[in-house]
């Protein structure tokens, strides 16, 4: 059902420009440059114009062709900003940004409880900038990630030449990493996943309602959280600024104690997640970073 | 009654298997993919079902792994641990 690809929309060479811009000129540069890129795309790919209308239809229903085409432009002129912020941090240095948390008691106090803690992201924002506000945790936190083979857009720490500074957990590794998820909970440590997109079977989501619309979610978080007694927290973040980020706790959801293998019990924690995600949209509308149809009514 | 016949109960019970009976399950019948029809979500379940019935727990993918791939292999694990 899903219709998500890993593939950019960028070529290549693009990103690899951008890279020698933010070596040559910083932030600054790769900004102005891009101003032009995404105009380009907007007057002139039909593509660019079509991934960016799944969400735009929706977020903004009454808007007239002229101000779809401005909206294409703001959504694409954030994505791009994401990307370069996200490579001047590996480039660079995490120190170009400034990132604040909000609500850093209500993690301290989760954490206290010592059941471990899942983190739901979505993809808004810029994670990898925001995450550098969660040090002051000092417990390991692990993201459960899948890389394509053929990935073009690097992570900050590609670009660092580091290694990830977090635990990757592989979704296509034995029984899609649940054991290892399951292991890092008991352990007290952080687990981090994102919760506004389906990695492989369907079955594993529960339908909800977001932005007007039905779109499945995975429920694989709260499931482990039945399971394993972990707190579940929504937690996204945003560009506030040129060069500064925030990370915020949106929601703490509460997953059933037990469930067995209705998926339908686990319903209404997703719902929690989504009812947040559409908050976040109303509030960020040039920051939701989903280019592909997630709706299926 | 022994821990395979007891697996194979709380396991339908549990699960949800209801469509299948202690004897439909064959001993060495994978509980993964084919076989049992299992997912990577009944995981986590199988584990909290292990831990419930038998005192025993799958602290991790080293021990996991090799334990969850049959009635038969689970049935050892949760003896040898409740051995121990």
């Amino acid at each position: 059902m899903s219709s998500w690809s890993s593939r950019s929309l960028g070529r290549n060479w693009q990103h690899q420009f951008f890279y020698l811009a933010i070596r040559l000129g910083g932030r600054r540069l790769a900004y102005f440059v891009l101003n032009f890129i995404v105009a380009w795309y907007v007057l002139f790919s039909r593509e660019a114009r079509r991934r960016c209308r799944f969400y735009l239809e929706r977020r903004f229903p009454q808007a007239g062709r002229r101000q779809r085409l401005v909206q294409s432009y703001r959504l694409l002129q954030s994505f791009g900003q994401v990307l370069i912020d996200r490579a001047t941090v590996g480039i660079c240095g995490a120190d170009q940004f400034r990132v604040t948390l909000r609500g850093k008691e209500d993690l301290l106090a989760l954490l206290a409880r010592n059941r471990g803690l899942i983190l739901i992201n979505a993809h808004v924002g810029c994670w990898q900038v925001a995450m550098s506000a969660l040090g002051f945790m000092e417990t390991p936190v692990n993201l459960l990630m899948q890389r394509e083979e053929g990935d073009i857009d690097r992570h900050y720490f590609d670009h660092a030449g580091i290694e990830c500074p977090y635990h990757i957990i592989d979704p296509r590794g034995f029984l899609g990493g649940a054991l290892e998820m399951m292991a890092v909970l008991k352990r007290g440590e952080v687990l981090s996943v994102m919760g506004d997109r389906m990695l492989g079977d369907d079955r594993n989501g529960v339908p909800v309602d977001f932005l007007g619309g039905r779109v499945l979610v995975p429920y694989s978080a709260y499931k482990l959280a039945a399971a394993t007694g972990a707190p579940v927290v929504a937690l996204f973040s945003y560009k506030t600024g040129p060069a500064s980020y925030q990370l915020e706790l949106f929601r703490t959801i509460t997953a059933p104690v037990s469930s067995g293998r209705d998926a339908q019990a686990f319903v209404p924690c997703a719902q929690e997640f989504a009812d947040s995600l559409a908050a976040f949209c109303q509030r960020h509308p040039f920051q939701f970073f989903n280019f592909f149809n997630m709706w299926y009514e | 009654m022994s821990v395979k016949e007891k697996l194979k109960k709380v396991l339908i019970e549990d699960l949800n298997l209801e469509d299948l009976t202690p004897d439909e399950i064959d001993d060495d019948m994978a509980l993964f993919g084919e076989g049992l029809g299992l997912d990577s979500l009944d995981a986590v379940e199988l584990v909290v079902v292990v831990q419930k019935h038998f005192g025993v727990e799958i602290k991790d993918m080293e021990e996991g792994r090799p334990a969850l791939q049959s009635i038969s292999t689970l049935a050892r694990f949760i003896e040898e641990k409740q051995g121990q």
